[in-house]
Order: C-alpha cells, then structure tokens, then sequence
C-alpha cells in the first residue's frame, strides 16, 4: 500500500499532446477513479503511473519516493488489463502464481498466497484450467487475482469491467468495491462509465482532454461540479442546460426572449449564464406557478419512473425524472418547475458560479 | 450465366471492355449448360476438377508407377517392356550392409554414404537454420531502425536460384576466392574449403542456412507478431526478466509456428541437392554427397545407368518423405483443431 503523487504530468506522442499538466495527490489506500469520455487520456495516465509510458514532463512519487524514471517492473504495482492479457498457455494456479515465481518467493508461500486468492475470488474449482476455458467474468477474476497476490503498492485497473454483460458487470462491480474493504489497498481505477465511478470510487478523477477537470468525492462532483464539463458529465440522464442573458429585473432570458426564468439574486444584468438542472430536480408544477411550459417529446417508462423528454418554448431541449409511472404523454404542454436549491450556474466561460 | 454475374466494379458496365469480357465469357455458356445437362449438378463439380487431376495424374501419379515399376525390373534399358522382373533385387541390394553403421561395409556404399551425409547435414542444418531464423525473427521483431529493411534484405537470398546461390558462395569460397583473399590480406593462411570434408560440409550447411533461413524467419515474424502486446506489458507488470519472458511466454506460444518450422525444414534438408551438388559436387571424395546426389548418379551420370537401383532408392527417400509429410500435416491439423 503506498500513496501516489502525480506532479506536472506531460505526455506527447510526438506532436500530440496527449496529457497535460497532471497534478495529483492519492492518498494511501484510496480508491480513486479517473472517468472521462473516450479518448481523453485515462489509459495513458494510467500507463503513466504503471510505467509502461515514460512521461514527456512532470515527476511520478510512490510513497515519497521518485520512480519516474524507473521501468514498470521495479515500481511494484499490479495492473488490471482491459483485456485481461492472461498468459494463454499457463494455467489459472500458473497465471496467478507467475508474478511469485519471478520474485522467488519460496513454493509454500507461493502456493498458500495463490490458494487465499483463489478462494477469496471463487476461482479454486479452475485453478487447473487454461484461460480459454473459463467465461468472461472468470476470467477477468484469474486477472484480479493476478494483481492481488502481489500484494502490490498500488492496483491499477484499466476499464476492467467493459468486455462484461451488464448484469455481470453490476455484480463485479460490487465484488471490487468487496475487494476494496477487504484488502484495503491503493486502487486506481479508470472508466469511461460515470456509474462505476460514482459507485466505487472514494474521489473521481474527471479527465477531458488530456486535463483534469475536477477532482473530488463523487457526491461533491453532483452537487458542487467545477465547471460545464463535469456538470454534463456526472450524473444520468445528464444535466439539463439553458444558455441565456441576466434581465435588469435579475432574471435569465434565452437568446430569442421566449423563456424567462428565476435567478438567485445577484447576478449582473447582461451577463451570459448558464443555467444548469438534473433532470430529477425538474419538477411537474402542480398548483404552483410553473417557471416553464415542456412539450413533451418523448417518455420513456421505466416502471420505477419515468423519463419525459421535451423542449422549452426557445427549442432548448430539457429532460425530467419524474418518480411517476406514467406522468404525461407524448405532445403534451407540461408545466414545470426548477427546485431553487438545484440549480448550478455558470459563467460565459463555463466555470461554475459560487454565491 | 453471363448475365447472372455483374462485371467487376472497375469496369463500367456498358464499356467496350465489359462488352468483350461478357462476350467471350458468354462462349462458354453453351458448352457449360450442354455438359451441366449431360452430367448433372454434382458431377459439374469432377468436370471442374478433371483437368488438376488429369495434370497431377500426368505428372505425379503416373510417374510414382513408373518408378515404382522400374524399380522392381533390372537391365539397363530406359523402356519398361524391354525391362526384365527382377521383383526386390534392387532394394535387397541397397539394405544389403555388413553393418548400417558403417557405410563402406554396405554393397551400395555411396547410397549408406549419401544417406549418412544426408542425415548429418539434417540435422546440424535443422539446429544452425531454425536457430538462425529464430534470432533474426526475435530481432527483427523488435523497434529497431530500419526493420523494414533489414526484413526485405533476409528475405532476399529466398528469391535467388539454388545454382545462382551456390555459384555465389563457390566465387566466395574457392581457393582464390573472395574470402581466401580476405584471409591472405589479414595475412592469414588459404584454406582449402573445398578439400577439407568437415569445411566442405560446414559450408554446405551455411549456405543452405543462408539460402533459405529468410523464408522460416517470416513464418517465425509472423507467429511472434500474432502474441497480443499487452501478454509482454502484463509480464513487465508482472517484474518478469527479459530472459524469464522468452522462455515462458514468447516461445511457448510461439511453438506451435517452431514445429512447423522444424518440419518444413526437415523435409527440405532430406531432398537438399542442387545447392550442394553445384556447390562441393558432393566431394572432397563422398564426403558431401547427398542421398539424392547418389540417387541422379546412378540413374544419369554413371557410365552404367542403372535406372533401376536409383528407382528403388527413390521409392525409399520418397517413403520416409511421405511419413515426414504425414507428420506435418498431422500437426498442421491438430493446432488448426
Ligand atoms: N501509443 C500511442 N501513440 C499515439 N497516440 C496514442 C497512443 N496511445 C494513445 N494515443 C492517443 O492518446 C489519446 C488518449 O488515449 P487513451 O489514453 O487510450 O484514451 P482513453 O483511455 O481515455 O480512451 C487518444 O487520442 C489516442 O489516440
Ligand atoms: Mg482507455
């Protein structure tokens, strides 16, 4: 178990600049998890950390010390591949037991670590099979298996859980947060899918584009996002969004006049806000005076609820989680309202505005 | 049936070009329709079949009889039915050894020669090639500057003739050849390449080795580039050595590709003459000569011709090659299962 300090990571593939300025602090035995859309950055992050890149610029520590110039084999952390990459040729107990066998550990011990991780991962009945034998979820438990015998400084993961169904998935997901409380080890973890990473994670990590975008717990990443990014990112179906100008009266007003809505006071007249709403936070009107009229476009029944898409009278297209079975129908004018305490604003350049 | 089967894309459809294809197509629609009637739907499939067979009959089939049968009559007459049945004379003759070991007990003491060199030049080829091919695969397999290049230049000597090969090397090898010239301005002592047995058959070795080794090298290139690379970064991760990931990961997965190897190779190595015979001509004395090389003499070079006797020696090499390629497609089907 270690902690883990990113300072000023840099990585190019020749011209293009894949990650930048990557500052990072993760404490010993966190579970921290990078999230972000295709493409941004994670895996080379991730690679980074393990070692299997070298950074352009920055400095990686590992428990204080500085490894960023140290290959992969001596840094002492495990990886979970996307692709599980089991040797195909050895067998389960071989597998598991071949990280041991290269650091000469004596056979008692090795065999006695590979048998609690068998046991603890439900893999004893396999341990003589060939990977190409067992299914999915097995194989990618031979994998964390891999990693845990180790007893590794840190266990990296690699969107582990993306070649799974998704019935498996929720069931993996659970056994790693399991893993987690049992083991107590330094994790980092990286996904594109925002439910893992509200679900596992200690702190998510929001990467775009090679930056960090905001770092925190996943309940400060719903209720406080930094920025437009984030806000749009965490939290499905995603937020909704109204672009508009501050009225002299305080109010937003869209592009075309169509829509006003309420603002919390404060706000200079003639500025350019966004206004950001979950889709749980929107609400049918009821008795109350509606803030807007929705046209329904679409529902969609969920059986617990109910997601009705519309658009607003400018076009902006909002969606609404209503905890109704069958709320409204498709054409229908639904008046709403925005619950006060939820709304998120942010400025023209998109960072979040704090009262 | 012209008419089912659209012009290829290329080719616009109403262009001169797409007329004359489907015109002279479209010739062998009647005779095909006429015999399709004749024969019917399945048997279509032996009138297509016919002419490969008719043509591996010829050449392949028919000749394996007439061997056979030469092999069991005597004389020296090249027609069969001028040839007397002497049933396994000719094969009691080449078995006939005061001991297997030692060929100059035997009768046919160029034939146990030839098959002893044969055997040795076998197996030290099958060991120096397999070795060779195998390097070079792993180097060649690796981010080097230039890979390309050096792929294209190992691969080359394949595309050359045997006798251009061995032409080369002997220019190379001869008494005042390339290399003994070499060795004089070194201020060295010629060596008689060709006058030493064990020179001469190291050199038979080396340049077959160097004829052929480009060929395994892509079997073995590809095999290497078959392994996934996140097995490699998962055995970095894993703090395996260098030495540790070749023999526990990229050899035994790439096994399957080194039997093939080995088996093509040895299957080469048995028939192996032109190189060689252009090369030493199978001397100093016997001590390069090959099994075929005994076989051609005795049938075409020998002031006797003895057709026969190199028949039957023929159906003995052409029986342990038929076992060998058994054996090779008995793993080809097995790692394909
Ligand atoms: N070895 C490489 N060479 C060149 N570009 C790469 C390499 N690896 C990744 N990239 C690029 O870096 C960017 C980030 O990739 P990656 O870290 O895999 O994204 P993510 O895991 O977030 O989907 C992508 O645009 C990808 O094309
Ligand atoms: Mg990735």
């Amino acid at each position: 178990m270690a902690g883990l300090v990113l300072k000023g990571i840099g990585k190019s593939f020749g011209p293009v600049e894949v990650l930048r300025g990557i500052d990072l602090d993760v404490a010993d035995g966190e579970f921290v998890v990078f999230v972000g859309p295709s493409g941004c950055g994670k895996s080379t992050l991730l690679r980074v950390i393990a070692g299997l890149e070298e950074v352009t610029s920055g400095t990686i520590l590992i428990d204080g010390q500085d490894v960023t110039t140290e290959r992969a084999a001596e840094r002492g952390l495990a990886m979970v591949f996307q692709s599980y990459a089991l040797y195909p040729h050895m067998s389960v107990y071989r597998n598991i037991a071949f990280a041991l066998e290269n650091m000469r550990l004596p056979p008692a011990e090795i065999e006695a670590r590979v048998r609690r991780a068998a046991t603890m991962l439900r893999l004893t009945d396999y341990l003589d099979r060939k990977p190409g034998a067992l299914s999915g979820g097995q194989r990618q438990r031979v994998a964390i298996g891999r990693a845990v015998v180790r007893d590794p400084k840190i266990f990296l993961f690699d969107e582990p859980l993306s070649n799974l169904d998704a019935e498996l998935r929720v069931a993996t997901r659970k056994e790693l947060a399991g893993l987690h409380a049992e083991i107590g080890g330094t994790m980092i973890y990286v996904t594109h899918d925002q439910v893992e990473a509200m679900t596992l994670a200690n702190r998510i990590v929001v990467l775009n584009k090679g930056r960090i975008e905001q770092v925190g717990t996943p309940l400060e990443l719903y209720n406080r996002p930094a920025n437009l990014f984030v806000a749009g990112f965490i939290g499905s179906p995603r937020m909704n969004f109204i672009r508009g100008q501050v009225t002299p009266e305080g109010r937003l007003v869209t592009p075309d006049g169509k829509v006003t809505l309420p603002l919390p006071a404060g706000h200079a007249p003639g500025a350019e806000i966004t206004l950001g709403i979950r889709p749980e936070h929107v609400l049918p009107a009821g008795g109350e005076a509606p803030d807007a009229i929705l046209t329904v476009d679409l529902v969609e029944k969920l059986g617990s609820e109910a997601y009705l898409y519309g658009t607003l009278a400018d076009g902006t297209a909002l969606t609404l989680r209503s905890p109704l079975e069958d709320p409204a129908r498709r054409g229908d004018s639904l008046p709403i309202r925005f619950e006060r305490q939820r709304l998120h604003l942010f400025d023209a350049a998109g960072l979040a505005i704090r009262p | 049936m012209s008419q089912t089967g659209s012009p290829p894309r290329a080719i616009p459809r109403d262009s001169l070009a797409s007329r004359l294809i489907q015109g002279i197509a479209g010739l062998a629609d009647r005779p095909m329709a006429w015999i399709q009637h004749a024969v019917g739907g399945r048997g279509m499939a032996y009138v297509f079949l016919g002419p490969n067979i008719l043509f591996f009959g010829l050449f392949v089939f028919l000749p394996i009889g007439i061997n056979m049968a030469m092999s069991l009559t005597g004389g020296t007459n090249l027609f069969l039915s001028e040839r007397p049945f002497i049933g396994g004379d000719h094969y009691r003759s080449l078995m006939q050894c005061g001991s297997y070991l030692d060929p100059a007990s035997c009768r046919e003491d160029h034939f146990w020669k030839g098959v002893s060199n044969t055997l040795k030049f076998t197996l030290f080829q099958m060991v120096a090639m397999v070795g060779t091919a195998l390097v070079t695969a792993l180097v060649l397999n690796r981010k080097i500057r230039g890979r390309g290049f050096f792929r294209a230049v190992y691969f080359f000597p394949v595309l050359l003739s045997p006798v251009v090969v061995a032409l080369i090397w002997k220019w190379i090898l001869q008494r005042d050849g390339l290399l003994n010239g070499a060795i004089t301005l070194a201020g060295g002592e010629k060596i008689l390449f060709f006058v030493e047995p064990g020179w001469a058959m190291f050199w038979a070795v080396f340049v077959s080795v160097w004829a052929h080794m480009g060929f395994y090298t892509l079997i073995l290139l590809a095999g290497l580039q078959a392994i996934p690379a996140d097995l490699y970064e998962a055995a970095e991760m894993d703090g395996t050595k260098p030495m540790r990931v070749l023999t526990r990961i990229t050899l035994p997965l790439l096994w399957p590709n080194l039997v093939v190897v080995l088996v093509l190779v040895l299957i080469k190595a048995v028939q192996t003459f032109d190189e060689v015979f252009v090369l030493t001509g199978g001397g100093p004395g016997t001590a390069t000569l090959m099994v075929v090389q005994y076989i051609y003499e005795t049938a075409f070079a020998n002031q006797v011709q003895n057709f026969g006797l190199a028949a039957a020696a023929s159906m003995l090499l052409g029986s342990v090659l038929f076992a060998l390629t058994m054996l090779q497609l008995w793993i080809a089907r097995r790692k394909a299962a």
